[in-house]
């Protein structure tokens, strides 16, 4: 979990939370240009804190190798995470798009509501340089419903102080006016939390301007806590977290091995888009199937693909190929069209005596074994003959290897390592080895485990 | 490719030729007519692009083939989309295998030494020089002594060899097949193509057929397509050509396509309809063009494409590498062989998507024998043919009732193969068997296949019998010229794109020529 912090916070504001979190999740906090231990940065608008986060991150995910990544921010840094975010679901080499987003009383991606006094204000508190403790500290003591414990309270002032003051004004006059609202909206899974007590960035504005920019239904509010949430309840932030990652971290079948490949600049940023689309569940689809149809389905599927290793939901995928009228360029004359052709296969299937999904396996492969022997079909409306049960079947066997083959996950466990065959720079690597019993370096697949 | 700067014309302006589709057929008629002078624009149904954005995943390359659902039928359906024709500036050539031997002289007259089939109109050596042209214009790369034939050399040195040619060589040896490295249409060396730019040396990615990303692979849009803008030809993406219009003399004078929902006629003084073997018998009984002798769509040919498939002890990894790196043309005509014609044996690596469709299809597997190869998938490698198919009554491409987007009834094609191809399946499959277990290769099967769409507009002596005369033009259409895989008299056993190439230069010398009719 990558976490960035607000203006005039530092990644120290995090640790109550990542102390919450660590037996769970690798927690690495930035230090944003201009912040912390980075004050000495000059990469201070939008564009370039977004740009360094992106290298960062890129060199985590190298050397850490992590099956997923997640990516939080707070105010300042929420803006910027979902600009991060953007950018890797946009295929950024050495990036994979993060499994979810966490914003913390975020900064939308448009114009930030602030009162001009208020911002008159706090850009003056920088109009002789230095910033004074008493300024800090009330900056400090407006960002929250109630006192800090005082070791926090002096680490918070003292991190608003550390900020330069390029910096400072640089998000004040410059960063948090601009309008990025354009891009995204991102499809990361996001968790958006507002401070039950915060004010230009409380729930309200949360709605109106972050919902928009992220995939999330819902502001979550945290009561007791204004604009520093993480400092001031730590525990129900984490709680939250905690609740988010379990329903949209992936499945382990994305190994650490085949993460680290993908994110690599073997890899064009097309491919990786297309192979990252393909590790997430189909999209919402229109049923095409009965619930009848599908239990059928999801029986042939498992009789034609038993998966050993991999657990890819073949069944859906190809009802929502179905569905959006993914067709392979061609049909066979005595079938009508796809989806008329499936609901009559199965059903065909279904209806003949004995039914199908309630047979055990061995009775369905008997049956299967039929239908391409040209011994199973039906003169019924709506069913197939046996001829056509044969022809279908064929379909069928295509449609299921193709959805299984075409995954990462699959991909890994054969060893197939050939979307790795060239990035976007002006050489392409391909291969340099291509005899038998050689293999480079870099040529990991297939992975022992699959978790 | 870059077509921002080129020459444009008004679809007012009277063009001397207006080509339609810019694939093996269209490509280098465009750039001959361009650089004859003339005033020439090239109609293309698919998109522009260039070679970074192919992407080597096997599904999203389906931007390159032709996905317009086609009816198949008969005993042996045709596998169309990712297989056969393609669709965008440089057609299926986007996505061509590249293997590039030239048709065998005995191929073409087949009729008169074997007495099956017909024979084509014209003769090898005419073709030669055009072979050879199209050969050195695309740098095509091969060995420095081709086995089979001591009168040819290749320019630059052949691709590397991966696992399954390795294999191939070692059984071929083994049994006392001669084998060598294909000629391939790809550049083995970084090569300056003029008009275009730098074509870099493959970087073995295997790829050839998701769309070459370096320019290595002779793409049209890399080589015959630049030449072309170069001259003055426009190309138009994206447009469907739906009509043609005729005066009274039944001369054409416009094509009718549309671009972007909005139908546009360019008029014009001749067409070129390169269509490939579906798509140019489809347009021409959509319209009810050139059929006086009944032959669009009749004569309809695919090769026998069959694989022998086994594991090996070794990684094979076969999806690395120029995929069809070697070649025998020792079963052109086998010694006491049973059938009419030969076939070429070339080694086979496949991409996982492409060889799991095959499995499930062809091979008629599903369940665990079929989980098992796939897992296997490292330790695979193939080895397969590109045979004669003869012409049958029966094989043929007609219309459906179903119209597609544009309003064009969908083609429906029936194929099944004859005597002469089971024999040629079956020698074929015993040889293959043979090269491969000699060679290591364990739990040895076949996969029955097909490859290549052709002869449906058929090149021949008369109006009565064939659709096009020798110069490739039409019998019943003054002005129109046709020249892709459909006028094709016989399928010969050599994958068909140099040879469409090469007659394609031809066909527009001879209009160029002013050739009276004979």
């Amino acid at each position: 979990m990558v976490l960035l912090h607000g203006l005039g916070c530092s990644a120290r504001t995090w640790r109550h939370l990542v102390h919450e979190l660590d037996d769970e999740l690798d927690c690495v906090a930035l230090d944003l240009p201009g912040h912390g231990e980075e004050s000495g940065s000059d990469a201070l608008t939008v564009a370039q804190m977004v740009e360094t986060v992106l290298e960062q991150v890129a060199e985590l995910l190298r050397v850490r190798r992590p099956r997923a990544w997640v990516l939080a921010g707070h105010s300042m840094g929420g803006k910027v995470a979902t600009l991060v975010a953007a950018a890797a679901e946009a295929g950024r080499p050495g990036l994979t798009p993060p499994a979810a987003l966490v914003l913390v009383a975020s900064s939308p991606l448009g114009v930030e509501p602030m009162e001009e006094s208020k911002r008159a204000q706090m850009i003056g508190w920088r109009a002789d340089g230095e910033l004074s403790e008493q300024d800090a500290a009330e900056f400090v003591d407006a960002n929250t419903a109630d006192a800090l414990p005082a070791d926090d309270r002096a680490e918070a002032v003292a991190d608003v102080r550390r900020v330069s003051r390029t910096a400072w004004l640089a998000w004040l006059e410059r960063g948090s006016l601009e309008d990025w609202s354009g891009t995204g909206p991102v499809r990361t899974s996001t968790l958006v939390v507002a401070g039950g007590a915060d004010g230009d960035l409380g729930a309200d504005a949360q709605r109106r301007l972050v919902l928009p920019a992220v995939a999330a239904t819902e502001v979550v509010e945290v009561p007791g806590a204004a604009h520093l949430g993480m400092l001031e309840q730590p525990a129900a932030l984490a709680e939250l977290v905690r609740d988010h990652l379990h329903w949209t971290l992936p499945p382990p079948d994305l190994p650490p091995g085949l993460a680290a490949l993908l994110a690599s600049d073997r890899v064009s940023a097309r491919t990786r888009r297309v192979l990252l689309r393909r590790l997430a569940p189909p999209r919402p689809h229109e049923q095409v199937l009965s619930d009848a149809q599908r239990a059928t389905l999801v029986a042939v599927v498992a009789r034609v693909l038993p998966q050993r290793a991999t657990d890819v939901d073949l069944a859906d995928r190809i009802e929502a190929d179905l569905a959006a009228g993914v067709g392979d360029g061609w049909r066979f004359a005595d079938l009508p069209d796809d989806v008329a052709a499936w609901r009559a296969g199965l059903d065909t299937l279904a209806g003949r005596p004995g039914g199908f999904a309630e047979l055990d396996d061995d009775a369905q492969d008997a049956v299967l074994a039929d239908v391409v022997a040209g011994q199973v079909g039906s003169a019924n409306a709506g069913h197939l003959s046996t001829e056509q049960m044969t022809l279908w079947f064929e379909d069928v066997r295509a449609a299921v290897v193709r959805t299984w083959v075409s995954h990462p996950a699959a991909m890994a466990r054969i060893g197939y390592d050939g979307f790795a065959n060239g990035g976007d720079g002006a050489r392409k690597q391909g291969y340099l080895r291509v005899g038998a019993g050689e293999r480079e370096p870099w040529q990991t697949l297939p992975l022992e485990v699959l978790a | 490719m870059r077509l921002d700067e080129m020459r444009t014309h008004a679809t007012s302006e009277v063009v001397d030729a207006v080509v339609i589709g810019t694939g093996a057929g269209g490509a280098p008629i465009l750039a001959r007519l361009a650089a004859a002078g003339l005033s020439v624009v090239a109609l293309e149904a698919g998109s522009n692009s260039e070679p970074g954005d192919h992407t080597a995943d096997e599904l999203e390359a389906a931007d390159i083939y032709w996905m317009d659902d086609r009816l198949s039928a008969g005993e042996m359906p045709e596998v169309f989309g990712s297989n056969n024709s393609g669709r965008g500036v440089g057609g299926a050539m986007l996505h061509w295998g590249a293997f590039c031997p030239r048709p065998d002289a005995r191929d073409l007259a087949l009729r008169s030494t074997t007495g099956a089939g017909v024979d084509w109109p014209l003769a090898h050596a005419e073709l030669v020089p055009y072979l050879a042209e199209v050969e050195r214009f695309l740098s095509v790369s091969g060995p420095a002594t081709y086995p089979w034939d001591d009168t040819r050399s290749y320019a630059l040195p052949p691709v590397a060899r991966n696992a399954p040619a390795q294999a191939m060589a070692r059984g071929c040896e083994a049994v006392g097949l001669t084998a060598t490295d294909a000629p391939v249409g790809l550049v083995t060396r970084d090569v300056h193509q003029e008009h275009w730019g730098l074509r870099q040396a493959c970087v073995n990615c295997g790829s050839c057929h998701q769309g070459c990303r370096n320019g290595s692979k002779a793409s049209m849009d890399a080589t015959y397509l630049p030449l072309a803008v170069a001259w003055g030809a426009e190309i138009r993406p994206d447009s469907m050509v739906t009509g043609m219009e005729r005066d009274e003399h039944g001369r054409i004078t416009a094509v009718v396509y549309r671009r972007d929902g909005v139908e546009h006629r360019q008029r014009c003084r001749a067409v070129f309809l390169c269509g490939g073997g579906v798509e140019t018998p489809r347009l021409l009984l959509n319209l009810g063009l050139a059929n006086s002798s009944g032959q669009v769509g009749r004569n309809y040919m695919a090769h026998v494409a069959t694989q022998v498939w086994g594991r090996f002890e070794d990684e094979m990894r076969m999806n690395r590498g120029y995929p069809s790196s070697l070649i025998t043309e020792d079963l052109l005509r086998p010694d006491g062989a049973d059938f009419a014609g030969g076939y070429l044996v070339q080694s086979l690596g496949v991409q996982p998507v492409t060889l799991a469709t095959s499995l499930a299809r062809g091979g008629e597997l599903w369940g665990d024998r079929l989980v098992d190869l796939l897992e296997d998938y490292t330790h695979l490698a193939g080895i397969g043919i590109n045979g004669e198919c003869l012409p049958h009554e029966s094989n043929r491409l007609v219309l459906t009732d179903e119209v597609d987007a544009h309003g064009l009834r969908r083609a429906r094609v029936d194929f099944g193969r004859g005597d002469n191809e089971d024999a040629i399946d079956a020698h074929a499959e015993a040889t293959m068997r043979e090269v491969w277990e000699a060679a290591g290769a364990r739990d040895v099967f076949t996969i029955p296949r097909s490859a290549h769409t052709l002869g449906t507009c058929r090149m021949g002596p008369d109006a009565d019998s064939a659709v096009v005369d020798a110069d490739c033009r039409a019998f019943d259409v003054d002005n129109l010229w046709i020249c892709d895989s459909s006028v094709f008299p016989s399928s010969l056993a050599a994958n068909p794109a140099l040879t469409i190439m090469a007659l394609a230069l031809r066909t527009a010398d001879r209009f160029l020529a002013g050739t009276p009719r004979p």
